[in-house]
């Protein structure tokens, strides 16, 4: 049993509130939920929706099915969105909700009671009994106003309509770019420079709120030029450091990359992707980045991209990445998406809360930053802390870190360098299977799509079809190791990706000579929902 | 004083009493030696850090100054000093010259001002003086040049001075005094290019330079000092707002969020606004 409701209306209008209290109150009360928004480049206006999918077991993606409930808070949401009402779906018109603004105006002494009064209405249709959130203490919602939605929800005949039992167990709430940002302070990240840009902003607010109180700096650059500069210089000067951004502000950090990438400076780039070319679609997701971030910044140096595929990932990858960074003294990249960030989901599975740091040796003033050595790595120190000078430079330097332009010392720097992608090996991040491991089919994917195809290949399995999905979260380095037990050569392979050229699977033919037999490819600014993915994987299944 | 040949710098640089003079500057600072960092960026003055006996870090053409405001902000232990030619200070990494004035850091910016690029051999800089013939500006420059000094006392820096690579006594107490300022300090030091600038030669500025008993004593007696060019150039400090406040800045080197902190955050509510 299942609950899919949408809330539509101007920027502006409040849904983003209906949103964020309802999924509030959902995983107080034990609900398993998944909440994404689909809204528009601006700040009043236009036409924007919130998807929430109530459940009686985990759900982590769109469903895709008919909509039980519409709310429609203008005239465009019915235009819109109406087609997809389910035959008993209940239809909210912009009037009725005039009705309850009405009675917000009168009762609450303002219209903005009705953001509350609708989540009211919400859990009333699931059949939540009204004395529940009475009990739960620190919410935001004031229980006047959702008692007065469960009024309204009485009246029209919605409550009870679509009984939901709350079957979660212990979990914590997150949206994808919160789960980054705790991820990353678990990985000991004390500093972050950024330049706004959707959807990777609230990484910076989140951060920055987090540096109000603790031993953490979050600095606003003026470009993003500037913020990579600023986080490379904190990570020189000792810090975990830490940027993020999308395409276009990424494509302004390239040449920080490359500097990182011959300075050996750790760094992580969380890379939130929406669809390009250029300006795009601003507030819409895509994954059409996997090749630009692959070949990022002039010349050559290891580096490691990681996608995480669900909220767990998000921080356990986000950690790791900092662990690497240091560990290889290479940028790590995460690439992610606008439907990770902005999607609220709830995560049962434990996540250590033991803080990585980065430890510095003791060094005296024979200190080299740059010695050669057979790993390639080079023992890390910062300025100011013994007796050690820490020189890096941006030219090809020798050892102690002087600019040269000896050619015998530039191929051994070069072999230096690279060589340091053996502590990446050791780092792997194992593609996980779902699925039928007998299957002769396996829908590979990556990224942010990981439990959409995992909850079709299920629908499929359910039909008596024996498939199977793998889902990569590192994306690069490809070893053959990481797809060994998989027996990909022998399968019928299928790749979902939210691109137009399907970019993972070109990746996979060129590291691993996997060839992909059908591509999945959506490329409209949307996410895939489970149920248009299982219709076009039935479609190459029968 | 390093050999000729150590140097990438032509025979006569501007640069290299500028080094002498920073040598002698850091050696003579309180405080251990290990606790200065040089930021630079790419062009012949960007080096100048090879030639001297300091952390570094000498990164991108245009760059060496969100470096500096990056290690600031993480090491407010750390003295940190900016230095790069104007090509780099104030052509490529202009806006981050703006920027990091604004910002309010204990930082020194030094310039070496040749008013010419050297390394890519005798093209316009964006102090290059109108009607300049360059190699891509052979009709000569057409762009009003940029005054470093006036921007930035205009952008509001407490500290604004001007050096002459040829007046190494002067130069050295100008340079020492904008590092142990407390607040954002510039330098704009006059170069001589001898290979590409054979119009702002030591003799052109030894004709023009006087040097100032003391600052100005307000922004706009500054900015008139800042602006005299063709027949009186001023050198010494333009300007020093002892009241101005640098940012306070916190530790962060050495310490940790704790766990419990994070494990407390895991519960907070999601921000939602993009």
């Amino acid at each position: 049993m299942e609950f899919n409701v949408l809330v539509g209306g101007e920027a502006g209008q409040g849904m983003f509130s209906v949103e964020m209290e309802l999924s509030e109150l959902l995983s107080r009360l034990h609900y398993h939920f998944f909440a994404t928004k689909n809204y528009m480049s601006r700040i009043r206006g236009g036409h924007n929706f919130h998807m929430v999918r109530i459940a009686g077991d985990p759900v982590h993606a769109l469903s895709g099915d008919p909509w039980d409930m519409i709310i429609a808070l203008d005239s465009e949401t019915e235009q819109y969105h109406k087609t997809d009402l389910s035959v008993s779906g209940v239809f909210l018109s912009p009037g009725q909700v005039k009705e309850m603004e009405q009675v917000a105006r009168e009762r609450f002494g303002g219209v903005t009671a009705t953001n509350t009064m609708l989540v009211g209405l919400i859990l009333a249709a699931i059949g939540c009994p009204q004395d529940k959130f009475s009990g739960i203490v620190g919410i935001s919602s004031n229980p006047d106003h959702l008692s007065a939605g469960f009024e309204f929800a009485r009246r029209w005949g919605v409550a009870g309509r679509y009984p939901i039992a709350p079957k979660a167990p212990a979990h914590c709430k997150f949206d994808g770019n919160q789960a980054l940002a705790l991820g990353a302070l678990l990985g000991g990240c004390q500093f972050m420079a950024g330049y706004p840009m959707t959807p990777a902003t609230s990484i910076m607010h989140y951060i920055s709120t987090v540096a109000l109180n603790h031993p953490v700096h979050f600095e606003q650059a003026e470009d993003e030029i500037s913020a990579i500069n600023m986080a490379l210089g904190a990570s020189y000067a000792g810090l975990r450091s830490l940027v993020a951004t999308s395409g276009g502000g990424f494509a302004l950090m390239q040449e920080g990359i490359s500097l990182a990438g011959m300075t050996e400076t750790p760094l992580v780039v969380i890379v939130a992707q929406r669809p390009g070319p250029a300006t795009g679609l601003p507030t819409r997701t895509e994954q059409g980045d996997l090749n630009f971030v692959l070949h990022a910044g002039h010349g050559e140096f290891p580096r490691a991209i990681y996608a995480p595929g669900s909220l767990h990932e998000a921080m356990i990858l986000a950690r790791k990445s900092f662990h690497v960074a240091d560990g290889c003294q290479t940028p790590v990249f995460i690439l992610t998406d606008q439907y990770l960030a902005d999607s609220v989901q709830m995560m049962i599975e434990e996540i250590t809360s033991e803080i990585i740091r980065r430890e510095y040796g003791s060094f005296d003033s024979s200190y080299n930053r740059y010695r050669l050595t057979a790993s390639g790595l080079s023992p890390l120190a910062c300025p100011g802390a013994g007796d050690a000078l820490v020189r890096v430079d941006s030219d090809e330097h020798d050892e102690e870190g002087k600019i040269t332009e000896d050619l015998g010392l530039r191929t051994r720097m070069v072999e230096k360098r690279l060589k340091k992608s053996d502590f990446l090996k050791k780092e792997t991040v194992l593609p996980t299977f779902t699925g039928d491991p007998g299957s002769d089919v396996i829908v590979i994917n990556w990224g942010s799509n990981k439990l959409i195809v995992e909850e079709a290949v299920r629908r499929i399995a359910g039909g008596g079809v024996r498939t199977g999905a793998l889902h990569f979260s590192q994306v690069y380095p490809l070893t053959q190791d990481m797809v060994k037990p998989f027996n990909l050569k022998d399968k019928r392979i299928i790749s979902v990706e939210n691109n137009a050229t399907g970019q993972f699977a070109g990746l996979l033919k060129r590291e691993l000579g996997i060839s992909v037999d059908h591509q999945i490819l959506k490329y409209n600014g949307e996410c895939f929902t489970v149920k248009e993915l299982f219709q076009t994987l039935k479609k190459y299944l029968s | 004083m390093i050999a000729r040949k150590e140097s990438a710098w032509c025979p006569g640089c501007g640069n290299f009493p500028i080094r002498d003079v920073l040598e002698s500057v850091l050696q003579e600072l309180p405080g251990p030696a290990n606790k200065v960092v040089l930021t630079s960026g790419i062009g012949q003055a960007a080096k100048m850090p090879h030639y001297l006996e300091v952390n570094y870090f000498n990164g991108l053409h245009g760059r060496a100054l969100p470096l500096a405001v990056g290690i600031k902000l993480a090491r407010p232990d750390l003295t940190v000093i900016a230095y790069s030619g104007d090509g780099c200070n104030y052509g490529e990494g202009g806006n981050h010259f703006i920027h990091t004035i604004r910002r309010r850091l204990d930082i020194t910016i030094l310039t070496s001002n040749n008013q010419v690029y050297g390394l890519t051999k005798g093209q316009s800089s964006p102090t290059t003086d109108r009607g300049v013939k360059n190699l891509l500006d052979p009709q000569g420059s057409e762009n009003i040049p940029l005054n470093p000094v006036s921007l930035a006392i205009t952008m509001g820096a407490p500290f604004v001075a001007r050096g002459f690579a040829g007046e190494k006594d002067h130069l050295k107490s100008v340079i020492r005094e904008a590092i142990l300022f407390k607040g954002t300090a510039l330098v704009d030091v006059l170069q001589p290019c001898v290979t590409f600038n054979r119009i702002n030669t030591y003799g052109w500025y030894r004709e023009r330079v006087y040097t100032l008993d003391k600052p100005a004593k307000n922004r706009y007696e500054a900015l008139k000092l800042a602006d005299a060019w063709d027949t009186k150039i001023p050198i010494g400090v333009l300007f020093r707002d002892d009241s101005a406040r640098s940012r306070e800045l916190k530790t962060l080197f050495g310490k940790s969020i704790t766990k419990e902190a994070v494990e407390q955050m895991v519960c907070t509510k999601c921000v939602m606004m993009r």
